[in-house]
């Protein structure tokens, strides 16, 4: 059941929560997609408090484990934290809590988010619930298979490439990363802190557009939350799309299979069957090829400065013990993978004054390049569509985070939207080999209403809502 | 020396307080590999007179907050996560011996 349709006793909705935790504990040994278990009984009785038309009431969510949660584990799936127990809460958990959400679990991740498989962990990989061989994605795969198999109809992630738009495209759920400053980000461990959104999973559109309604708002304690209103977005969602403009990536059709490129012209006929005006557009092929390595130096530059911070000293874990050197020195080495601490080498390298030039400078300038472009189009059309993957989830043996140029464009163009902060989601509709693979929409910034209606038509159409693949 | 020398990158990640073994340097060189095709791409690209973009929206913040006490972390919640911590400070190993 998708959650605007949950109004229920106080009774039914105890009995809902505790049973969604009793689930999420039954397919733990299947999926591994949990880090911490919660306890709902507080939360259940804190719900005495709420109004019973509160938006969430009495909904079970989990929150991908980068989001802190006041006297509860917070890891990010990394050693270093592995006994971190923060002291506040983030913005959106206040939230979500007087929406009247409970939280039953926090969810794994790539380690500090920095990886598109899950893999790298600490609690080891998050399996697909649509084939046990293969990944969840990442870097938000946790909550991502959690939605997927029916535990919960909404949990929350984290984007900084597409690491919640490609693990919804793997889970055949739908994925949101809004625009850059719509959800606070007070309280969420960071990656890199000009690419990060607060991003987040549901199985409907409506349910999509409900949860931003609720997660959306101005926070002075980050300054880059906008002040702009929050919309209504469930009520402006109809699907009611006569003449809006959709422009579908030339370039990333040209790779896709027969298969997909078939499913993509069908879903493109019956939008035009509505009314929508669609069109293929080719992009700057030199720019499109550029994203990953732009991605791939921005992101580590800043995630080094960032995770300067765990330290072992003030919180974390610590090791070492004849100095202070000592014991950075060796928390640092044994609290991150080799895969993390690679990855601020690189970081470091980009940084230091002789690279600065040729690596983080010449890829902030392409960035400004790329979002040109992406606003060129975006001038013309009122989305940017492309299958979000050109295939389904990898097998488990057969990926990893190492840096690749297979599939250069079509597996690593969504950061544009991370580039530029403009909405983007990925919404089910297509399967490859008999794997699922979503669609990505990109809209302007704070567009999200029209984001979300152009999504509803295309649920309306190809019928894939509340699908859930249970594993049990 | 190579710029990607095992004892530079070893450099690097001293500097970032931590360690790396050897096969671990290997590691980073064969990705520095695969980086330089990726730098390649960048270099191709033409940014004569472009700025850099740091964050995704420009507009600067024109006002400045009021200077009132707001959202302060006790020092009790301060020293919960840390190891050592007596009084109201975080303790660490002597550095004068």
């Amino acid at each position: 059941m998708d959650m605007h349709m949950m109004k229920m006793s106080r009774v039914a909705t105890e009995m809902h929560a505790r049973e969604a935790l009793e689930k999420a504990k039954a397919v733990q040994p299947k999926l591994n997609a949990m880090v911490t278990f919660c306890e709902v009984d507080e939360q259940l009785e804190n719900l005495k408090n709420i109004d019973t038309n509160a938006k969430l009431y009495g909904m079970p969510i989990v929150l991908k484990d980068n989001i802190n949660t006041k006297g509860i584990l917070t890891t990010a799936s990394s050693n270093i934290l592995g006994n971190y127990i923060p002291v506040y809460n983030a913005h959106i958990v206040d939230k979500l809590q007087a929406a009247g959400a409970i939280v039953i679990g926090k969810t794994s991740m790539d380690e500090l988010g920095m990886g598109g498989t899950n893999l790298s962990a600490a609690t080891g990989p998050v399996y697909n619930p649509y084939d046990l061989n293969r990944i969840s994605g990442g870097s938000s795969g946790g909550s991502a298979v959690m939605v997927s198999s029916g535990v919960v109809p909404f949990a929350l992630g984290t984007d900084t490439g597409d690491s919640v738009r490609k693990p919804a495209s793997y889970n055949n759920i739908i994925g949101v990363k809004p625009t850059y400053g719509r959800i606070s980000r007070y309280g969420v461990i960071p990656y890199a802190s000009s690419l990060d959104h607060v991003g987040y999973f549901t199985r409907s559109v409506r349910d999509a557009a409900l949860a931003l309604e609720v997660l959306a708002g101005r926070d002075d304690r980050d300054m880059t939350s906008s002040y702009l209103p929050v919309e209504e977005y469930t009520a402006k969602a109809t699907g009611e799309v006569s003449g809006v403009k959709v422009a579908v990536i030339k370039n990333i059709m040209d790779m896709a299979s027969d298969e997909l490129k078939t499913q993509t012209n069908t879903l493109m006929e019956q939008l035009r069957a509505k009314g929508a005006v669609v069109e293929e557009v080719t992009m700057n092929e030199d720019l499109l090829k550029a994203c990953l390595a732009v991605y791939f130096v921005i992101s580590n530059c800043e995630a080094t400065a960032n995770h300067s911070n765990l330290d072992g000293i003030r919180f974390g874990v610590q090791y070492g013990e004849n100095s202070y050197e000592d014991i950075m020195t060796k928390s640092r080495t044994a609290g991150f993978s080799t895969l993390i601490r690679k990855r601020f080498v690189i970081g470091s390298f980009g940084l230091a004054d002789e690279n600065q030039e040729r690596l983080l400078r010449k890829a902030q300038k392409v960035r400004r390049l790329i979002v040109e472009e992406m606003h060129r189009v975006l001038g013309e059309f009122d989305a940017i569509v492309a299958p979000a993957s050109l295939h389904g989830a990898p097998l488990l043996d057969a990926t990893s985070d190492q840096l690749s140029l297979e599939y250069l464009i079509a597996e690593n163009y969504m950061c544009m939207a991370n580039f530029s902060g403009d909405p983007s989601m990925t919404i089910p509709y297509a399967t490859v080999e008999g794997l699922p693979v979503g669609l990505n929409i990109t809209c302007s910034a704070f567009n999200e209403a029209g984001m979300f209606n152009l999504a509803k038509a295309i649920e309306d159409v190809t019928g894939l809502c509340d699908v859930v693949k249970e594993v049990l | 020396m190579n710029k990607y020398d095992k004892e530079f990158l070893r450099k690097l990640a001293n500097q970032l307080m931590f360690d790396m073994t050897d096969e671990e340097l290997e590691n980073v060189q064969a990705e520095f590999v695969v980086l330089e095709k990726q730098l390649e791409l960048l270099e191709a690209i033409n940014t004569d007179g472009v700025e850099e973009m740091i964050y995704p929206f420009e507009a600067p913040t024109s006002f400045m907050r009021e200077d009132e006490v707001d959202n302060v972390l006790s020092v009790e919640d301060a020293l919960k996560n840390a190891k050592t911590a007596r009084q109201d400070f975080i303790v660490l190993p002597r550095v004068v011996k």
